[in-house]
C-alpha cells in the first residue's frame, strides 16, 4: 500500500500525485497541515521526517522523502522497461538527473519566492525571484533546441522523462510568485504538452488545457 | 502612459510561426498591449485583445478548441476567425448579442513571423522584403526600451534600415526589433539562406544575444513606465440579454458553389466579398435577399469549425410565392447576393447531458449545424430525420460524417411517424432538450407527443419555417407605446407594424407570418391574442412579449417601446 504524506497547495506533494497519476498507481493520502498550522514542524512528523519537509512516501513500510528521490522510486518501482525513468541510455539518465537537480533550484527559488506571497513566509522574496527568472529564461532556451534537437521535453527521447514531472509544478504555478512566464514561450508550449500526456491532473490554481 | 497614435502605426512582428502550435495559445504584447494569438485547425491565426469581455481574464490562459477559443474563467466562447461570441454558458438559452465581440488585430504571416497592424489599418506601411528562406534564430526578450536595444544594435555594427530593423552584414543576420512594451524589447534574428546555420552557429548566436541581453539589463535597470492597455469589456447588460434586431444592414456575399444535395434541394455556399464572415451560432439563419426583390429567410447548417462562408440548403417550394425558384433556377455560382448578418432566434444550450434533435425534410438545415456543434463540443446528442424517402434525404454526406448519432427514418406515413416519435420521445431523463424543426403538422405532432411523455415546455425548442394557421385579423384595439408615450388604434384588418410603420415607428420584421420571432415585443399589460407559431404555449399563457405582426390585443394593450 502507497501512503502520501500530502498537502494540496505543495507543488512538490503535486509531482508525486501527477506521477501516481500517469502511471495509474493507487494510494492513500495523510493530509498535513503544512499552512497554517506548520504541522510539517511538529514532533510527530520530524519524526518521519527529520528535515521537515513534504512529500513522504510511504510504501509498505518503506519510507522515502524529497520529491526527486520519490519520482525515481517509484519510476523504477512501476514503470519496469519504460521510459519515465533510468535506464533507457547513459546519456538520457544523465540528463535526467541534471533536470531533477534544476526541479531542486525551482523549489528554492520560485517555490520559494510563492511561499512568501501565498503562505506569508519570511524570507528574501526579490532574491528568490530574480533567481527565479534566471532559471526560466535557461528553461526556455533548453526548450527551444529540445524542440528543434529532440521530442521538446527537458531530456531527449520520444517520452516525456520524471526530469519533465519534476520541473513541471513550479514553473506552471510562476504567476503566484509574481512570475510572468510571457518572455518564455518555448516554456509555455512545454506546459501545454505536459498537460496533454495521459492521465494528467490538475492542482488548485493549475488549468487543464483540454 | 497611453499609447500613442505613432505607436499604433506599422507592421511588427509579435510571434514566430512556429510559437502557434497547434491548439495552443499564444502570449504576446505589442506597445503595452496584450494580444491571444492563436491558429485554429483550418491555419487561420487570429490576434485578438488579451482579454475575455466578460470579466476581462486573460483569453491566453483559455482553451484552444481547434475552431473556438474558450476562455477558462466562465467559458464564453468565441469564433475563429470573427472573434464573435457564440455561447454564454450562464445564459444556454441565449443567443449572445452580435455585438459581443473581441477585438481582432489585422495579422499575417511572412519571414515565418506572425505581424500585427495595431491601428487596425496598416495603410501604406509594408513589411521589409527580405529573401526567403532564411533560419529564424530563438527570439531574446530584453527589459530594457527600444532605443536602448537600437543603439546597442548599432554600436555592435548592424545598419538601420528602420527604427526597428536592422541588418548584420558580418553575421549574415536580418534583425526585427519588436517593442513589447516602453520597457521591454523583443530581438528577432533571422540567419541569411544559405549562411551556416546548424545547431552549433544557433547556439553561439543565442548565447551571444543572451549576453548581450543580461548586460543592457545591468546597465539600464530603470525602464520606463508600462504603456496602458486599451481594453473594454462588455455592459452586464448586454451580456445577459440579446441585443434588439435592427433591419437593414445587409452584406454582400458570392456564391461560390452551388450544387444539388437532394433531388428537390440545393445548396449554396455563400463568401464574403470583403473581410471575415460575421460570427454565427448553431440555429441562426440569414435574410437572403433575391434578385427578383423577394427576402428569405435560410438557416445556416455550418458547424463551429468552418468560418469561411455560409451554407444554405434551400428547397424548392412549388407552390411558393417564388423565392426557392429564384434560388433554383436563376442564382448561379459566381453571383452576387446580399444577406442580412445571422441572427438566431433558435439558440441552442450546450450544458444538458443529453440532446435530441428531430428533423423534417428541409428542417434539418439548423439542426445540422447544432448536431456539428454538439459533436465538436462533446455533447452526447441524437439526430432524428424524418424523410419521405432515402433518396429525397437532404446532406446525406454531411450526415453520414456525424456518424452513429444519426438515425434516417423514411417512407413513413402520418401514423407510422406519430409511433416513431413516440418511441423517440420516450425515457425522457434529466437535464435534456429538444430541439425540432420540419413542416408545420410534423411540428404541432411531436410537441404534443413530447408534452404528453413528460417533457416541460422549457425543454422543448422548435422553430417554424412557416405559420400555416389561420390568421384572425379581424377586432379592433388600442396599443399604448409606454416608452414613446404613442397611443394608437388598429383598426380591423391591419396589423401592428403595419399601423406603427405609419407613425414612424419601425420594429423589425421579417417574415411577418408570426413563424420567425424578428418582431417580438414586450409587454407590459393587456390581454394578447397570439397568432404565432414562434412563443411556446408557455411564453403565450405568461403574456410577457408578443409577436406584433400577426398577434393582436384585446381592448387596450401597453407595449414596451
Amino acid at each position: 500500500m502507497i501512503t502520501l504524506h500530502d498537502y494540496e497547495l505543495s507543488g512538490n506533494c503535486y509531482k508525486i500525485r501527477l506521477m501516481l497519476g500517469f502511471l495509474g498507481v493507487g494510494y492513500t493520502t495523510r493530509h498535513v497541515d503544512f499552512y497554517p498550522g506548520l504541522e510539517h514542524r511538529s514532533e510527530a512528523f520530524r519524526a518521519i521526517n527529520p528535515l521537515a519537509q513534504l512529500p513522504v512516501l510511504d510504501h509498505d513500510g518503506f519510507v522515502i522523502r524529497d520529491a526527486q528521490a520519490i519520482l525515481t522510486y517509484l519510476a523504477s518501482t512501476f514503470d519496469k522497461g519504460g521510459s519515465w525513468g533510468f535506464g533507457t541510455s547513459p546519456r538520457r539518465d544523465g540528463e535526467i538527473a541534471q533536470w531533477l537537480a534544476f526541479a531542486g533550484e525551482l523549489t528554492g527559488s520560485i517555490g520559494a519566492a510563492r511561499l512568501h506571497d501565498a503562505f506569508l513566509f519570511e524570507l528574501d522574496a526579490d532574491a528568490a525571484r530574480r533567481r527565479g527568472r534566471e532559471l526560466l529564461r535557461i528553461l526556455d532556451a533548453h526548450l527551444w533546441f529540445q524542440e528543434r534537437e529532440a521530442h521538446g521535453w527537458l531530456a531527449s527521447g520520444e517520452n516525456a522523462s520524471i526530469a519533465d514531472i519534476a520541473c513541471f509544478p513550479y514553473v506552471m504555478l510562476s504567476e503566484d510568485a509574481d512570475l510572468s512566464r510571457e518572455e518564455c514561450p518555448s516554456v509555455r508550449r512545454w506546459l501545454d504538452r505536459f498537460k496533454r500526456i495521459d492521465g494528467f491532473r490538475v492542482m488548485s490554481g493549475v488549468f487543464p488545457t483540454r | 502612459m497611453a499609447l500613442t497614435d505613432d505607436q499604433k502605426r506599422g507592421w511588427h512582428p509579435v510571434a514566430s510561426s512556429t510559437d502557434l502550435a497547434p491548439r495552443h495559445v499564444f502570449h504576446g504584447r505589442l506597445w503595452g498591449q496584450e494580444l491571444a494569438c492563436w491558429r485554429a485547425d483550418d491555419g487561420h491565426v487570429n490576434v485578438w485583445v488579451n482579454r475575455c469581455l466578460h470579466r476581462g481574464v486573460r483569453l491566453t490562459i483559455g482553451r484552444n478548441l481547434g475552431h473556438e477559443l474558450l476562455c477558462q474563467y466562465h467559458g464564453w466562447r468565441y469564433a475563429n476567425r470573427s472573434a464573435g461570441c457564440t455561447y454564454i454558458p450562464a445564459h444556454p438559452a441565449d443567443a449572445p448579442a452580435r455585438t459581443v465581440c473581441s477585438h481582432v488585430y489585422p495579422s499575417l504571416e511572412r519571414h515565418g513571423l506572425v505581424w500585427v497592424a495595431l491601428d487596425g489599418d496598416a495603410g501604406n506601411a509594408v513589411i521589409a522584403d527580405i529573401p526567403a528562406g532564411g533560419t529564424l534564430l530563438r527570439q531574446m526578450s530584453v527589459a530594457v526600451a527600444h532605443d536602448t536595444v537600437r543603439r546597442a544594435l548599432e554600436a555592435g555594427g548592424a545598419a538601420g534600415c528602420s527604427p526597428f530593423h536592422f541588418r548584420d552584414e558580418a553575421r549574415a543576420l536580418t534583425l526585427f526589433l519588436q517593442p513589447v512594451d516602453a520597457g521591454v524589447t523583443v530581438i528577432r534574428g533571422i540567419l541569411d539562406a544559405g549562411a551556416d546555420a546548424d545547431i552549433a552557429r544557433l547556439r553561439a548566436l543565442d548565447h551571444e544575444f543572451a549576453m548581450l541581453r543580461d548586460r543592457l539589463e545591468r546597465e539600464h535597470p530603470d525602464v520606463p513606465q508600462p504603456i496602458a492597455a486599451e481594453f473594454r469589456p462588455v455592459s452586464e447588460e448586454l451580456a445577459k440579454v440579446p441585443e434588439r434586431r435592427r433591419r437593414g444592414s445587409t452584406r454582400r456575399m458570392r456564391v461560390e458553389r452551388k450544387w444539388c444535395v437532394a433531388p428537390d434541394v440545393m445548396a449554396f455556399r455563400l463568401v464574403p466579398i470583403d473581410g471575415p464572415l460575421a460570427a454565427f451560432q448553431p440555429g441562426a439563419h440569414v435574410d437572403v435577399h433575391l434578385p427578383n426583390g423577394l427576402v428569405r429567410q435560410y438557416s445556416i447548417t455550418n458547424g463551429p469549425d468552418d468560418t469561411t462562408g455560409l451554407v444554405i440548403g434551400v428547397k424548392r417550394e412549388t407552390d411558393g410565392r417564388g423565392g426557392s425558384a429564384a434560388l433554383h433556377d436563376t442564382v448561379q455560382e459566381g453571383d452576387v447576393l446580399a444577406l442580412s448578418e445571422p441572427r438566431n432566434n433558435f439558440p441552442l444550450r450546450r450544458d444538458q447531458l443529453h440532446t435530441r434533435l428531430i428533423a423534417g425534410g428541409i428542417g434539418l438545415t439548423p439542426l445540422l449545424s447544432m448536431a456539428r456543434t454538439l459533436r465538436l463540443s462533446g455533447v452526447s446528442f441524437e439526430l432524428h430525420v424524418f424523410a419521405r424517402s432515402r433518396e429525397g434525404l437532404p446532406f446525406a454526406d454531411e450526415l453520414k460524417a456525424l456518424g452513429g448519432a444519426v438515425h434516417v427514418h423514411t417512407g413513413l406515413d402520418a401514423e407510422a411517424s406519430s409511433a416513431a416519435f413516440a418511441r423517440i420521445l420516450a425515457d425522457q431523463g434529466e437535464k435534456e432538450e429538444l430541439y425540432v424543426c420540419g413542416p408545420p403538422a410534423m411540428l404541432d405532432t411531436v410537441r404534443g407527443t413530447a408534452a404528453g411523455a413528460g417533457w416541460q415546455d422549457d425543454q422543448i425548442h422548435f422553430e417554424y419555417f412557416a405559420n400555416e394557421r389561420k390568421l384572425d385579423r379581424s377586432g379592433s384595439f388600442t396599443v399604448a407605446l409606454a416608452r414613446s408615450a404613442v397611443t394608437v388604434e388598429v383598426p380591423s384588418g391591419r396589423s401592428i407594424v403595419e399601423v406603427l410603420r405609419e407613425h414612424d415607428i419601425d420594429i423589425p420584421t421579417s417574415c411577418e407570418k408570426g413563424a420567425c420571432g424578428t418582431c417580438r415585443v414586450d409587454v407590459i399589460e393587456g390581454e394578447i391574442d397570439h397568432q404565432d407559431v414562434w412563443l411556446s404555449d408557455a411564453e403565450k399563457a405568461a403574456n410577457r412579449c408578443m409577436m406584433a405582426c400577426v398577434s393582436r390585443g384585446r381592448g387596450r394593450i401597453v407595449l414596451d417601446l
